[in-house]
Formats: structure tokens, sequence, C-alpha cells
């Protein structure tokens, strides 16, 4: 997988995406019990498929349920799990990874390609717990990653749960006398705080800087229209919107996907908009309706199943219940799909959903 | 006559106007048979069992003491109804009445049809209005003062949302959503305990606070998959009778996605009237989708504190077939459920509100 990403990336992947997709698929589905029932209760031949789009996507719900991994647990390496939810610490998802090479690999050359194509010499700001402090956090293994790829200083703001205002503040300070621009990395319940705390403090970066913003609120800060977020970020900063970028990703996946408008002002990627997420070559995702999860044309809105090829040893099909559109531009992130609407006082999903913060 | 009994007789009166409506005879009885299933998106004859087995038209005299005293008193009670199942507003109003002589009521704005069959009765019946010098006011806002008493149904946020900025001096009782659950002991009769919980799980289509979404089979996997198996046919022996509502998209995409999990964590029974999921050796509860969807596992009684350590704060109901150490640990856990044998879940006496846990509000 790790010379297909690399292959891929050059325009030359060493083999067909399908292909690939398929002989994981068939592994996982003889080693990973969940899989292999899922497989079975469908009836799918994937000994004789030909297309990606047959392999069943696993619930993101899964990774709560049962134990996702081809291999046996004494064999983990790191384990990835969801953050806390309403249903306690021991109903969070679990993805357990035996190496972390095709994560790193893959995780380090998208966020190259979207993230910093022009230069490698930036400093990091992270706006979340530094990896010691979340040590099962998919997101923060990747700012960990990224923090390290990067040669200029690195400096985290959250401690303990709190965001250390004035050590952004100094932070930036530093950035400004030393003339480097910087990366700024976080959450985006952290940047409204960051941006509700600052009062007057001069938080302006260099030019060249660049912002990644990540996840929604989860009840951790006001909500912030995504449009407001941005421009208000983008002030904070000193930086033009365009680099200013958002990051989808989850625990369940080892691939993630960015706006890309930073890449395409930096003139390393085709013009792109606010708001449309451009997976990597090696991860194919579809819109599938939500009451069949069959695939719905190119342009349909539905729920979204992501293929992605660097989860080698978990599932490398996941269904998720995001709304979403795909078009030739990339990806359009709806939010989650609303369940149905309560005709009762029977407790409703999204009721216990909106209580927990997965 | 004393408070106690003009209370009391309130109550009989609001009652009195329930079997009008249960009655398919009565002109309210046929008007409720007419708009119903509109409103609520069940199936005509899944509206005549609501009404005619689940509406609480014969308490008891020990029930209607019972219901006198987990009542407060107040110059005026006011009710916000929610969309909760379609008989629920006769026991809100039956509350209400034991609470004050003076009741002022804002229907549900989705399903308001049994609320105004009532308010259209009670104020008909002399005995309520001169002999007992009781009101019942329909109301599209309310408007409690200080010393009245205000009733609250529907989900947690939506309690909130009424209940903000309320003047101080006002008692409110929340009465939030919840759900139901049946323990299947080690010595019960699978195919009987299955019979019976088809007939919890279809009154409502399962939207009701009592109806069980969860049933814990104690013992071994292969047991609990047994009882998987009778359920699905009891619950198809049942539809026969008593069909499913529409499903709407949502509803229909919640399942998909719940079977598609429950197929690769254990067994999915997808039936055009119902879907029965199957987990043998759970990590977490999943909860279904409310709408004949149940979810089972097999579970040991030591397994209860962990399982259901989240998911109790919500359970309002337990069936069990028995009082053997299962059932015995789940109410360790959800000591406010009300309790009944399989069958009989959807049946609560009317001795006070559905649900019994502490105000929501």
């Amino acid at each position: 997988m790790r010379a297909f990403a690399s292959g891929s990336l050059r325009g030359a992947p060493p083999e067909p995406f399908d292909d690939l997709a398929l002989a994981l698929a068939r592994f996982q589905a003889a080693h990973v019990p969940a899989l292999g029932r899922l497989v079975r209760a469908r009836g799918i031949d994937l000994a004789t498929a030909r297309d990606a789009s047959v392999i069943p996507a696993l619930p993101c719900d899964v990774f709560r349920l049962a134990r996702i991994a081809a291999h046996a647990p004494d064999e983990d390496t790191l384990v990835f799990r969801t953050s806390g939810t309403s249903q306690g610490k021991e109903a969070r998802g679990e993805h357990p990874f035996r190496t972390t090479a095709t994560y790193e690999l893959v995780a380090l050359r998208w966020g190259e390609r979207m993230l910093w194509p022009d230069r490698q010499d930036l400093g990091v700001l992270v706006l979340a717990p530094s990896v010691e402090e979340v040590a099962d956090s998919s997101l923060g293994f990747m700012l960990d990653l990224f923090a390290h790829e990067l040669g200029g200083p690195v400096s985290f703001h959250v401690r303990g749960g709190v965001l250390d205002i004035e050590g952004a503040a100094r932070a930036t300070a530093e950035a400004r006398a030393a003339g480097k621009p910087a990366l700024v990395l976080g959450a985006s319940f952290a940047f409204v705080h960051l941006l509700d705390g600052a009062g007057a403090r001069d938080l302006t970066l260099p030019p060249g800087s660049r912002v990644m913003q990540t996840g929604g609120f989860k009840g951790r800060s006001r909500e912030v229209e995504p449009n407001e977020l941005r421009r208000a970020i983008a002030a904070l900063f000193g930086v033009p919107e365009a680099h200013v970028v958002g990051e989808y990703g989850m625990t369940e996946l080892s691939s993630q996907l960015y706006e890309g408008t930073l890449a395409a002002a930096l003139g390393a990627f085709s013009p792109s908009r606010h708001g449309v997420y451009v997976p990597p070559p090696w991860m194919r995702v579809t819109a599938v309706d939500p009451a069949t999860l069959a695939p719905r044309a190119p342009g349909e809105t539905g729920i979204l199943r992501f293929v992605d090829l660097a989860n080698v040893d978990s599932s490398v099909a996941i269904q998720t219940s995001d709304l979403g559109r795909v078009t030739d531009e990339g990806i359009e992130l709806f939010g989650r799909a609303p369940g149905a609407t309560p005709r009762g006082c029977s407790l409703a999903i999204d009721e216990v959903l909106s209580r927990g913060s997965s | 006559m004393s408070a106690e009994a003009e209370a009391r007789a309130r109550v009989l009166r609001v009652i009195a106007a329930g079997r009008r409506i249960q009655d398919p005879n009565d002109p309210l009885g046929a008007e409720a048979r007419a708009r119903l299933p509109a409103v609520t998106g069940l199936d005509p004859k899944g509206v005549e069992l609501a009404l005619s087995a689940h509406l609480e038209t014969h308490p008891t005299d020990v029930e209607l003491d019972t219901l006198l005293t987990r009542t407060g008193r107040a110059p005026r009670c006011h009710v916000v109804l929610a969309a909760n199942v379609c008989t629920a507003p006769l026991r809100a109003l039956a509350l209400a009445a034991a609470t004050s002589p003076d009741v002022v009521v804002r229907p549900s704005r989705r399903d308001p049809v049994v609320t105004d069959l009532l308010v259209r009765a009670l104020s008909a019946d002399e005995a309520f209005v001169r002999t007992h010098h009781a009101s019942l006011t329909r109301a599209a806002s309310i408007t409690p003062a200080p010393g009245d008493e205000l009733h609250v149904y529907g989900s947690d946020a939506s309690i909130e949302a009424v209940t903000r900025g309320l003047p101080a001096g006002i008692s409110v009782r929340g009465h939030g959503t919840g759900l139901g659950l049946a323990v299947v002991g080690e010595n019960a009769a699978l195919d009987d305990a299955a019979e019976a919980l088809a007939w919890d799980v279809v009154p409502f289509d399962q939207r009701g606070c009592l109806s069980p979404r969860f049933v814990l089979v104690e013992g071994r996997a292969s047991r609990a998959e047994a009882f998987v198996q009778a359920l699905d046919a009891a619950l198809s022996r049942a539809a026969a009778r008593v069909p499913r509502g529409p499903l709407d998209p949502a509803l229909a995409a919640d399942i998909a996605l719940y079977g598609a999990t429950m197929e690769a964590v254990g067994l999915f029974l997808a039936r055009p009237s119902h879907a029965v999921g199957f987990d043998p050796s759970p990590r977490a509860l999943v909860l279904p989708p409310a709408a004949r969807v149940v979810h089972v596992v097999a579970l040991a009684p030591c397994d209860v504190p962990r399982l259901l350590a989240p998911w109790a704060p919500f359970v309002t109901a337990v069936g069990s077939s028995n009082d053997g150490a299962l059932v015995r640990a789940v109410l360790e856990r959800a000591p406010f459920a009300r309790c009944s044998s399989i069958g009989e879940m959807q049946r609560p006496p009317l001795d006070g509100p559905v649900d019994l846990r502490s105000s929501r509000a």
C-alpha cells in the first residue's frame, strides 16, 4: 500500500485502485471476524469481485462493539480511540494498529501536498494537547507527526484541557520576531476559545503562515458558522482566508481530507474553494442512499462511504453517517445525517448522541 | 367535599372523557380513529390497538389513591405536551386535574388530537364544569404564575427550553424521554417470552418510553439466539394482526445503518414489519431505531453494571419473565423503572406519571 501511496502521488500507482482495495478486503474478511460476518450476511463473493464498490462498508459504530483488526491484540503497537461518548469510556471506538508506518506515510505525504507544498521550514503552533497527554487520539498523533516533520519551533498550547492563550501569544510574537512563518493546527472549538479570549493581543503571524482547523464544536465551545469562523481566524493570525484550511478525518480512517484552497493559492493544486474537501488518491469517497446504502450518482447527496487503502489491518471500507456530496471538485460535507424525528416519548438516537461527543 | 375528594372526582371525569374516546361508537371515538392514523403515522389497526387496549380508563381505587399521593396541589396547573404516544394526554390531564381544578394545556403541535378531544369532552361535561367547578382550557402558549404547577413533557432539551426564564415560585415537573428494556431470565420459556414481548413492542410502533428497545437474555449466546428467532417469528405474527405504520426516510436510514452494524457484530433479521438485531458478546448496547426494532444481547448478571451504566438514567420500564439474578441486577441500576411482566410493559396502572424517575426539569 505504501508503494501505491507514493506512486499515486507521482501519478503512477503500481496497480489499479480496485485491485488493491479488493485484495485488502479479502484479507480483512478472512482475518477480521466482523468483516467476515458482514460479507457473508450480504452474500458477497469477494473472490470474483472486480470493483471496490462491492466491498461492504463497516459502519463506524462497529469499532466500539467489536475488535476491528486483522492481527492479535498482543501485536498492537498503538490503539486510537474515539473521544468520550455519552456511553462511557468502555464504549469508545477502537482502531488498533500493528504498525503506524502506513498511517504516518499517508498522513505526511497528503499533509505535505495540501498544507506545506511550498516549504518545510515552518514553525508549528498546536491548539490541542500534545500526544503525551492524549496518547490514544488519532488527531493528537497526526498533529505531533506534523510538528516533528516540519523544521521550525513547535509549541503546544492546550494543557489539562485548558487553552494557554498567553503561550500562544508568545509563540506568535517569537514567530514575528524571527520572521518565520508558522502552521497553526487545532480543533475548531479551540480556535473559538482563542478568538473569545484573545482580546487585544497581537496574534498575527509572518507572511506565508497558514492554519489547519478540524472537527466540530462537540459542545466544547459556542457554535460558530464556518465562514464566520474562517474569516475570524484569518483576521486573528493575519493570513489570507485561503490559507485557513479545514481537515476532515476520523479515528476509523487512516487518511485525511483537506480543503484545497491553500494548495491552490500556492500553485500546487487546481483551483479550489472552501467547503470542498479533497481526498488523497488512495481514498475513494461515495455518497450512498441512507436507506439502501446503494451508491448514488455523482453530485447527489447521501451518507459518505470511504474506501481508504491505508486501513490495511482494519476495514478498507467505512460507512459513516455524515451527509455529503461527491463532485469533480471533491467532497462537500453537510454534517451528520439527522436521525428520524421522534414521534413519541421513546428515547431518540439523536438525543443520546447529543449528550456525548464521539 | 374535601379537596382530596374533589381532586379524585375531577380525575374520574377525565377518565370518563377518555372512555368516550375509547368508544368507537362515540362521535369523539370515531373522530379519534379518523384523525390519528395520519397524525401519528400508525396503521389504523395500530390506532385501534392504542385506543382500545392502552388508554387507561379503568383504574382501581388503589391506583387512584396512589395517583393522588403522587401529585401536588396548586391553584392552576399548566401542561405542555409533546408528541408522545397518542394516548398520553389522558394520563397527563388526569395528573393535572388531580393537581388543580384549573388546568391549561398546550397540546403537541404535531399531535393535538386526543388533547383536543379531551378538552371538548370535558368542556361539555356538566359534572366536571358545574359540580366540581373545574376547567380545562386549550392554549397556544402558557404563562404560569408563582404558586402554579407546570407539567412539561418532551425531551430533556425541550423541557429545558420551556422552563428557561420562568419566574420563581413555579413548581415544575418535567417528564422526559426514556426507554424500556426486557429481561429474559434463565428459566424463562423462550417462545412464551417472545410471544408476550412482541405485544410490548407492537403498541405505538415502539415509540413509547415504556416500549422495550433492548432485550437482555440470561445465559449463553446460543440461548439468546434462539430467543431472537422466536421473537422474529412472534413479531411477524403480531404484524399480521397489527401492521407497522409506514416508515419515513430518516427512520429507514436509521434502520439500514443499525442493520449493517448488527450484521457485522452478530445477526440482523430484517422483515417488512420489524427487525431484530443480536449481539452475542456485547461490549456496549446499541440503541435501535424506535420502529419495532429490537436489540437482543446475551448477558450474565455480572455484566449488567458495565453494560447498563450509560443507559440507566433513561430506563423507564423493565419487563421481566421472573425475578431472577439478571433482573435484580438491572433494577439495582434502574431503581425508578416501572416493573412488570413481559407482555404488560405497555399497560402501566394509572397510579401517577408513566415515568417514575425524578423530575427532568
